[in-house]
């Protein structure tokens, strides 16, 4: 008899203390797991030589953009902040906004290595560079290329850039403005899946000028 | 017969993999445009003939599984029970402790029955990593298991709060911004829009059923490098291409991106080894 009593006094207890449980469970926010968590794992997961470590240190920036999965699924206020903080980061050559050398834009558009590390067969060397701009853009007509990224072929004449206006306040404001879009994709096109090349230092201000001049310049073979 | 076809499959597709790299450097892993679409040709050409040689490191594979004394690794279905093995993880591992995908599974029994340190069972893994034509006991191992599930369909169970977990870390991961060239797996493999790396299409996590197809054909032949390409394979190139650090294979992060994956593919029927340029 009191054993029953016993037991079934104990059923009540643990059904109530479920219920409890059940009540108390984490809402579908709180169930996320912990930023620690996960960074814990991240780097759990990469060699710990420091040569090879580059920085997994979120910046602001990245921090918002990876908040939302994509750019159309981000509010305003987000969107703003991220163009007002990359605004800041655009560094320009030394001599200012001039054409460059679309030859050597040609060079660092076309070459996919640069950054890509590894300490099996693969690795690139620590003084190659390149943008591997054709795995998400077509850029010179009949090369193969991605479409994750808009078209630039023939950018510059579709611009009207020509020999005569290039050098006009216009035209070089073309060129400033492509300029910062290599540069920093995210000044203007927030957490855009383009690498902020010039602000990761990638490539440099006048790589970017040579890039900016390749796609805009009337002799370059993008617009020929 | 279909041994020896297979094998001289294998060996005229070194041959044209060989003849192809005269034409491109040897650290130089990029291939031409021309290459690209020659080699897509070639797979296509081969498909068509129903030849895969990615099976033969299946024979292989079940010669290494006696050999490294996997026939006592428990996959989740008793020791050495394989078939059905790759559908139900990642898991939970009580021996372990530790939720595991299939090459991690296989690296933690090397190490319990195999007498193999930790340093060992790396190297095992990564023998064939940067390589070509390379034949690996441990692709072969892997391959071995992995194709004693096809048929079935993934079941990965995300009930399992460790696996959930796991699944959770692995999603906030694959859609974080990180690293020198603000890249994540989404930058590549997310999103509505149908997209091209180059010249090659991109499945998304974010279109119904793509996961699924990407993931059920792993380990998957390369013709370009001809030998396979296991999972853990996968996740260091594309980390490779996306300027991140050198990853770790058998990581926690492994185990992240791989429930993330096969949890998402869940349903999808397993047809192992895919081929692919």
């Amino acid at each position: 008899m009191r054993k029953t009593l016993f037991l079934g006094l104990l059923a009540i207890g643990l059904v109530g203390i479920s219920t409890a449980q059940q009540k108390k469970q984490p809402t579908k926010k709180e169930a996320r797991v912990k930023p620690e968590e996960v960074r814990q794992v991240l780097l759990s997961g990469f060699e710990q030589d420091p040569k090879f470590l580059w920085k997994i240190e979120q910046d602001e920036s990245q921090r918002i953009c990876s908040q939302y999965p994509s750019m159309e699924a981000m509010p305003p206020k987000a969107v703003q902040k991220v163009i007002e903080l990359e605004n800041k980061n655009i560094v320009y050559p030394q001599w200012g906004i001039a054409w460059g050398d679309w030859k050597e834009g040609k060079k660092l558009v076309e070459s996919a290595r640069g950054g890509r590390f590894a300490s099996y067969g693969f690795s690139d060397k620590f003084t190659d560079k390149g943008g591997n701009c054709y795995a998400c853009h077509l850029i010179e007509k009949g090369v193969p290329g991605g479409t994750m990224g808009p078209s630039l072929t023939a950018y510059g004449k579709r611009y009207g850039i020509t020999k005569e206006n290039m050098n006009t306040p216009e035209g070089l404001e073309r060129l400033k403005m492509v300029y910062k879009i290599v540069y920093n994709a995210w000044h203007a096109y927030p957490c855009s899946s383009m690498p902020r090349f010039g602000y990761h230092g990638a490539l440099s201000p006048e790589d970017v000028m040579n890039i900016a001049t390749y796609l805009l310049h009337p002799e370059s073979p993008v617009n020929k | 017969m279909r041994k020896i076809l297979l094998t001289s499959a294998v060996f005229g597709l070194a041959c044209a993999g060989f003849l192809g790299y005269q034409t491109v450097k040897a650290q130089d892993q990029e291939l031409s445009p021309e290459e690209e679409i020659r080699l897509v040709q070639e797979f296509n050409r081969m498909m068509a003939e129903g030849i895969n040689p990615g099976e033969i490191w299946a024979e292989m594979g079940k010669e290494a599984f006696k050999k490294y004394n996997l026939d006592k690794c428990d996959f989740g279905l008793g020791p050495g029970k394989v078939e059905g093995a790759l559908a139900q993880l990642p898991r939970y591992f009580p021996d372990a402790k530790r939720v595991m995908d299939l090459e991690t599974r296989i690296g933690w029994c090397l190490q319990q029955y195999a007498g193999m340190t930790p340093e060992q069972v790396k190297k095992f893994a990564t023998q064939c990593w940067g390589k070509s034509q390379c034949m690996g006991e441990y692709d072969a191992i892997v391959m071995y298991v992995s194709m004693a599930s096809n048929g079935q369909k993934f079941s990965v169970n995300l009930n399992d709060p460790q696996v959930k977990r796991m699944y959770e870390i692995g999603k906030q991961i694959y859609y974080a911004r990180i690293g020198p060239w603000d890249f994540n797996c989404a930058t590549c493999h997310a999103g509505q829009k149908e997209a091209r790396i180059r010249a090659t299409k991109l499945w998304s996590a974010d279109r119904p059923g793509e996961a699924g197809q990407a993931v059920s054909i792993f380990p998957k032949y390369l013709v370009r490098w001809s030998q396979p390409m296991t999972m853990h394979y996968r996740y260091a190139e594309c980390i490779r291409q996306m300027r991140w650090p050198t990853f770790e294979p058998h990581s926690d992060l492994a185990v992240a991106i791989s429930a993330f994956l096969y949890g998402t593919a869940n349903g999808t029927e397993i047809k192992v080894p895919g081929i692919g340029r």
